[in-house]
């Protein structure tokens, strides 16, 4: 039973002249045989934790845990843990054979016999037996990415790391990879963290996920959690696609005045407390396009996706986009009115960014995490 | 379009001329030096001269190795050619990647004081050298030719160049594999940088093959001489035996024009490599 | 045609992978054989690694073995020189500089020679010797005629061996760089008989268009003649290749462009070619000027510096004064004042070219 246990953890590059703060204070804990994905923009720290969990950085405060050991102060290879690279780092003078057994061979006592039968039974599990004496540059991507796997398997670690390891494989054996690594993480039941800076990847693979900006961690919670109640405004942003419409409103009495006309009276003003300023945030499939609606807007662009349209539209020189029926197609350069429901507003502080009011909508589990443009 | 179709064709004419030239007048010292290495010496007195070659090879090779032993020359050269290159390579290789793969204090200043002697010209060094060797009494050794150069500013200057093109992912991967630091180096890192130490090997090589001052210097014993030191002193008896010296000539030069020929792609990226340290 | 080719070599590719997995077989199971020996062998690694402390200045022992050798052999004989310059050379060194002693431990620093402090003394006597600049203007005459002519010939071979219509590029390559593969001393030798007065073969040639015996190595103005064509044999394939290389980076397109606007030959060269090839072309004048200038072997074996010294070149004259007459400290005055004019025409040319 090995789950990870990570206590207020401090990274701080020093370059000499000054400090960088990648990882600030960071404080998790993921249970035995969760997926934990580690999702954010680029530069924000979620690929520097991974490596402090690698053992690849010396962690600068804050201590590890893997079950009940503490492996803050561990080398990467005594901590029982492997690791999948973005890029594989296949190593390009061994074969398959080699690449996959090569970790055995260095730490730990099993005959070459021993080693031979692991190697040859995981690469039969992941459908590369044939391959065992090929070299890494006579393999395609899809490939190579079952040899990262295998390697990272057959040393049977209690956690698995890793790192962006879809990102360079084309878009369709993208999706049947994905698919295929949380079958083979629920067969193994290793807890595993993925870094990845799509969030829909981080929707569709995770158990949970940890929203990373800016080197703190900012939530963690289940996909649906962090889509419907996101705690700040960073969040809600950078989860869904297209993402959430925002716009700084002013507050009149129980209405909201925003951009380009914008006005909606609140049924519910209690979240808005004594501000006079918050931003407005509308998921684009929360919008419906009506006859009579209470705001209206310019349509400039509609894209048709077969299942459903993009309407891209402008409320005064604020863009906002919707997510409609693929019946509901407006011509470009009219005005078209619509509505939204409250329960589904999302409602933040204008200074600090913190979450007032999120979705109280009934769930509609079919927007989640499927949306891909 | 026609004038001008006579025109390319006159340029074209005169640019295969020029370079067929130039291919004779490469190829003629080579072949002139075969000739007379396999004529006798009375022939080869004649004018005018002759220009086929003739069988007494052998018998010239015999009289050379009488007068002064050039097989142990020639192996005097290999021997000390390999192990320099060999050492070269290890010392160059493993301080390359420690200078394109860590992070350490004084990184920096170190690196561009070595690299500020690359344009030192050897030279330079031979005085004080030949005073450190005598001091050490290492005269008339081939440790004194072989240590000197070992560190090759070159040599840690492409290897630094190369192993920074090695994804540090690599190395980690290792690192969790469990390898040790020179695990990581000698398993991964050198296999990787099987072509740049190649050319490298070639540069190494040619460079102490061809080494004449400061040999001359350090070498004293005839059955110490390299060729260029045998080569030198055959040329410097009262009396020249031409044949002799052409076989000697013959037995330096043509191995290596095999080895030119056999390993071209890594002479011409050695050369461009050697060329390149801005 | 084609196919038929396409064919041939799938069946034989299909042959190569038969036998080539038989090796492996037949390899595979020689090393299964073994494998018991060798897990012993690797388990006791692993044990010795397990046991080793990990070391937190590795890279420190990675550079050690370099830096202790280039300490020693390099950086050391450089200051020494310089040192040297300032002292007259009276013998190898007896005693010690200084010496450490710890009981058992015992250190001791020999001292390297016995000098005597003559302060400029050396730099002195160099400006008012004639060798000195007999030696120097021997350098540079070779220097001013040898390094244009190389270039000239290399740049002209590597266009013609990288234009399109050329056929055999291989072979005309390989065949002018061979020189480069051939010793320094020995070819030397070579060209001292291809040049000989009585017996050479090019006053043959000479004799057979009716020119009368060349003096080539008895003459001055002949000798320092024959110098420059020896060094130009030896290392005009090499500066081809480096200008080839640098050829073949110019990007297609841009003769292409020339090509429309209607460029001549002559101006596709000038306004394509020569500016493209500029950082190349520069390099190669520095490293032909450098070499050129420590010319020793040449002169050595050919001319011996002669006749009366007409082609004595600089580092033959510190050579000289350095282990025939052991003037020691003056010889490094002079191996000061030959590095510093290497590096300030190195510098100089560096400069000139950076200019547009």
């Amino acid at each position: 039973m090995t789950g990870i246990n990570i206590t207020q953890l401090d990274k701080v590059y020093d370059s000499g002249t000054e400090n960088v703060v990648a990882v600030e204070d960071l404080s998790v804990e993921i249970d035995h045989g969760e997926f934990l994905v580690l999702v954010g923009p680029s530069g924000c720290g979620k690929s520097t934790t991974l490596r402090c969990l690698a053992g690849l950085e010396d962690v600068t405060d804050g201590s590890i845990r893997f079950g009940d050991t503490d492996v803050t102060d561990r080398r990467a290879s005594e901590r029982d843990v492997a690791m999948v690279f973005q890029n594989y780092a296949l190593y390009p003078h061994m074969t398959v054979r080699g690449n996959i057994g090569f970790g055995l061979k260095l730490s730990t006592k099993l005959t070459g016999d021993e080693i031979e039968e692991k190697v040859e039974s995981v690469a039969e599990m992941l459908g590369i037996s044939e391959l065992l004496d090929e070299k890494p540059k006579a393999l395609s991507g899809g490939q190579q990415q079952r040899v990262a796997l295998g390697r990272a398997i057959v040393r049977e670690p209690s956690v698995f790391l890793m790192d962006e390891p879809l990102s360079n494989l084309d878009a369709k054996l993208r999706s049947d990879m994905r698919t295929e690594l949380q079958e083979l993480q629920a067969d193994l039941d290793v807890t595993t963290v993925y870094v990845t800076h799509d969030q829909t990847e981080a929707m569709a693979m995770g158990d949970r996920i940890a929203v990373m900006d800016g080197g703190v961690l900012q939530q963690v919670g289940s996909p649906e959690e962090v889509y419907r109640s996101p705690v700040n405004q960073f969040v809600a942003d950078f989860i869904g696609s297209p993402s959430i419409n925002l716009f700084t409103a002013d507050v009149e009495g129980d209405t909201l005045r925003g951009p380009g006309g914008f006005a909606y009276e609140l049924d519910d003003p209690e979240p808005v407390g004594e501000r006079s300023r918050v931003r407005v945030g509308i998921r684009p499939e929360d919008i419906t396009v009506v006859d009579a609606g209470r705001n209206a807007a310019d349509v400039t662009v509609v894209e048709p996706m077969g299942n459903e349209n993009f309407l891209y539209m402008e409320m005064g020189d604020h863009e906002l986009t919707a997510r409609v029926r693929p019946a509901v197609r407006p011509a470009e350069e009219t005005e078209v009115s619509f509505d939204f429901d409250e329960a589904a507003l999302y409602l933040f502080d204008a200074e600090t960014g913190d979450a007032l009011k999120t979705k109280t909508d009934a769930v509609d589990t079919a927007v989640v995490g499927t949306a891909e443009n | 379009m026609r004038e001008q179709r006579r025109k390319d064709a006159v340029w074209r004419f005169l640019t295969y001329a020029f370079v067929v030239t130039m291919v004779v007048v490469m190829m003629v010292p080579l072949y002139w030096m075969l000739v007379a290495a396999t004529l006798p010496q009375e022939q080869f007195l004649q004018f005018p001269p002759r220009l086929i070659p003739g069988t007494a090879f052998l018998d010239n090779f015999a009289a050379l190795q009488e007068r002064l032993d050039f097989v142990r020359t020639i192996r005097n050269s290999v021997l000390i050619a390999v192990v320099y290159t060999l050492l070269s390579l290890v010392l160059c290789s493993m301080a390359g990647f420690a200078f394109a793969k860590y992070e350490f204090k004084y990184k920096e200043p170190i690196f561009y004081t070595i690299l500020a002697t690359l344009v030192l010209p050897i030279q330079l060094l031979v005085i004080p050298l030949f005073l450190l060797m005598a001091q050490l009494d290492w005269t008339n050794t081939f440790r004194a030719i072989i240590l000197p150069w070992a560190a090759n500013p070159i040599g840690i200057f492409l290897m630094r160049q190369n192993m920074k093109s090695i994804p540090d992912a690599l190395l980690e991967s290792a690192r969790m594999d469990g390898a040790t630091e020179f695990q990581i180096f000698y398993r991964i890192a050198l296999p990787t940088m099987r072509s740049s130490l190649a050319a490298l090997a070639i540069i190494l090589f040619l460079f102490q093959w061809d080494l004449f001052l400061y040999p001359l210097v350090i070498l004293e014993s005839a059955d110490m001489y390299t060729i260029p030191i045998g080569l030198a002193q055959l040329t410097g008896f009262q009396r020249i035996y031409y044949d002799q010296i052409m076989v000697a000539a013959t037995l330096a030069i043509v191995p290596m024009v095999v080895l030119f020929l056999v390993l071209q792609k890594q002479f011409v990226s050695g050369i461009l490599a050697g060329s390149l340290k801005e | 045609m084609a196919t038929s080719d396409e064919t041939d070599d799938r069946v034989g590719e299909t042959y190569r992978r038969r036998a080539g997995a038989r090796v492996r077989n037949a390899t595979r199971q020689v090393k299964r054989a073994a494998r018991p020996v060798w897990d012993r062998v690797r388990f006791a690694r692993q044990d010795v690694t397990a046991a080793t402390p990990t070391l937190p200045r590795v890279a420190y022992l990675f550079i050690a073995p370099f830096f202790i050798l280039f300490g020693l052999f390099l950086a050391f004989p450089v200051f020494y020189t310089v040192y040297l310059s300032f002292f007259e050379y009276q013998g190898v060194g007896e005693g010690s500089l200084f010496w450490v002693d710890l009981g058992p431990l015992y250190v001791e620093i020999p001292q390297i020679a016995q000098l005597s402090f003559i302060g400029l003394g050396n730099y002195a006597r160099l400006l008012g010797n004639d060798l000195f600049w007999q030696s120097m203007f021997n350098t540079s005459y070779i220097l001013a005629i040898q390094v244009p002519l190389m270039i000239g010939l290399a740049l002209a071979l590597a266009l013609a061996l990288n234009a399109s219509f050329m056929r055999l590029k291989g072979v005309f390559r390989t065949a002018i760089a061979l020189p480069v593969s051939a010793n320094l001393v020995a070819y030397s030798t070579v060209f001292l008989l291809l040049f000989n007065e009585q017996l050479g073969f090019l006053n043959y040639v000479l004799a057979g268009v009716g020119v009368g015996p060349v003096p080539w190595l008895t003459d001055a103005f002949w000798a320092r003649n024959t110098i420059i064509a020896a060094v130009t044999w030896r290392w005009t394939g090499y500066n081809m290749i480096i200008l080839l290389a640098g050829l073949q980076t110019i990007p297609q397109q841009l003769y292409e462009a020339a090509e429309i606007d209607g460029a001549s030959r002559w101006e596709k060269f000038r306004y394509v070619t020569l500016p493209q090839l500029k950082p190349v072309l520069l390099f190669v004048v520095v490293l032909s000027t450098i070499g050129t200038f420590k010319l020793f072997a040449e002169p050595y074996v050919i001319t011996g510096g002669g006749p009366t010294n007409s082609t004595i070149t600089i580092v033959q004259y510190i050579y000289r004064q350095a282990f025939v007459n052991f003037n020691l400290g003056y010889a490094s005055a002079l191996t000061v004042v030959f590095v510093a004019i290497v590096s300030v025409f190195s510098i100089v040319q560096i400069k000139i070219g950076g200019e547009d």
